[in-house]
């Protein structure tokens, strides 16, 4: 017997259950030998032929190969979005209201809420994809997730967008009010302790009213889009000239770097290639908001 | 992808199926796992080893084959033929096999 031979052998085996290992071994040796003899083979051809011992083992045994196996994949689906879009960013928007109530501090409710995203969901993420493992494991599961017609979603058609839309106000009524609010309470702290605020305050002799006009602007016509559902000329038009109202000044103070007070970046070093991502970012997703009116309007 | 290919994927799904039955009905005599490869590969039942010989286990394990060590040759070797059983199933087998044949040479005819 070759070593690489038993080597491969040795590799299937010891992930077959202990009773049937000499068995499977012995005759996976004969059976290579034979193989290597009756075709005038390589050693190394028959055994690559073979393939991987991880998949010759799962097939002797019978194990899954596949962590989540297609049984319990959809359950998996549906509670693995549930968590991430709905308990996510609760627990996410929890967290930064009680940082805000506690600190009065923007820096430390935004790396709050960032923090609280990443770590709560990658834990999510990891228990429900080990839970289902090991419940993908246990022999008895006939009950799981056994689905009927009546779990099917009702048909969203008389809501059409009514949520993405009723999302998109209070987005924007929220950036509205964060600005004026770090205007009003500044919420930074510098390291010598003093106050100020985060986004530079000689904006609020120039560009920040455009923003806050388009913002103000896409909030309503997105109430009255909310009230008609219907896209009107007047209203698309409107849709429009708000978006570029506001993000087209804004793309262009953030370009300038004129877009955080002296005082934040003092304390917070942002990499130049920041603002040029994040003044890109804003048009692309502006303009994909524009597109989609569009059409929404065409159809 | 061509027709071809198509056909070749295709053939490979229709004559997966039929390797069991090939099996069962090969098996009424005694026989190795590489020896009954190789006859089902020359009888046109293309299958891997790696895919037949945990599939003779699976069948032994449902009762289908029963097996043997032969040690009277330089290599032992295990030997598997069909149970009684294995025989029951493999004419149910062979009759749904002759019925699906009646069954789509009638509709190709009609086409």
């Amino acid at each position: 017997m070759t070593p690489l031979t038993e080597r491969y052998v040795q590799e299937v085996v010891r992930r077959i259950p202990a009773g049937q290992r000499d068995d499977i071994a012995e005759e996976l040796r004969t059976t290579i030998a034979d193989t290597i003899e009756g075709r005038g083979a390589a050693e190394r051809e028959v055994l690559t032929e073979m393939g991987d011992p991880l998949r010759l083992a799962a097939c002797y045994s019978g194990r899954p190969l596949a962590l989540i196996g297609s049984g319990l994949y959809p359950a998996y689906m549906r509670l693995l979005k549930l968590l991430l879009w709905t308990v996510l960013p609760l627990i996410t928007a929890v967290s930064v209201v009680l940082d805000v109530l506690d600190d009065n501090d923007a820096g430390s409710a935004i790396g709050t809420g960032i923090g609280t995203a990443l770590v709560v969901g990658a834990q999510m993420f990891a228990w429900l994809t080990v839970v289902f493992a090991l419940i993908d494991r246990i022999p008895q599961r006939a009950a799981v997730d056994t689905w009927t017609p009546d779990d099917l979603p009702e048909l969203r058609e008389p809501d059409k967008g009514g949520l993405a839309a009723g999302l998109s106000v209070a987005w924007n009524v929220l950036l509205i009010g964060l600005i004026v609010w770090q205007h009003v309470a500044e919420p930074f702290r510098t390291d010598s302790g003093e106050r100020a605020q985060v986004l530079d305050p000689a904006l609020w002799s120039g560009w920040i009213w455009p923003v806050l006009a388009g913002l103000a602007g896409l909030v309503a016509i997105e109430v009255v889009w909310i009230g008609t559902r219907r896209w009107t000329f007047p209203l698309v038009a409107g849709y429009v000239g708000a978006t570029a109202v506001f993000a087209l000044p804004l793309a262009w103070i953030v370009y300038q770097k004129e877009f955080f007070s002296s005082a934040f970046l003092a304390d917070v070093t942002v990499l130049d290639s920041f603002y040029t991502v994040a003044a890109l970012g804003v048009l692309a997703v502006s303009a994909g908001n524009v597109i989609k009116a569009l059409r929404d309007a065409r159809g | 992808m061509s027709s071809e290919e198509l056909i070749l994927s295709q053939a490979q799904e229709l004559r997966r199926g039929t390797v069991v039955l090939a099996c069962l009905a090969l098996l009424r005599e005694p026989q190795y796992g590489y020896a009954l490869l190789e006859t089902l590969n020359d009888a046109g039942v293309t299958v891997d080893g790696n895919t037949l010989y945990p599939l003779l286990r699976r069948l032994e394990k449902q009762g289908l084959l029963t097996s043997e060590w032969n040690t009277d040759e330089s290599r032992p070797r295990k030997f598997y033929r069909v149970s009684p059983q294995g025989a029951e199933v493999r004419d149910g087998l062979v009759r749904e096999w002759n019925d699906l044949v009646a069954s789509i040479s009638q509709l190709t005819k009609e086409n």
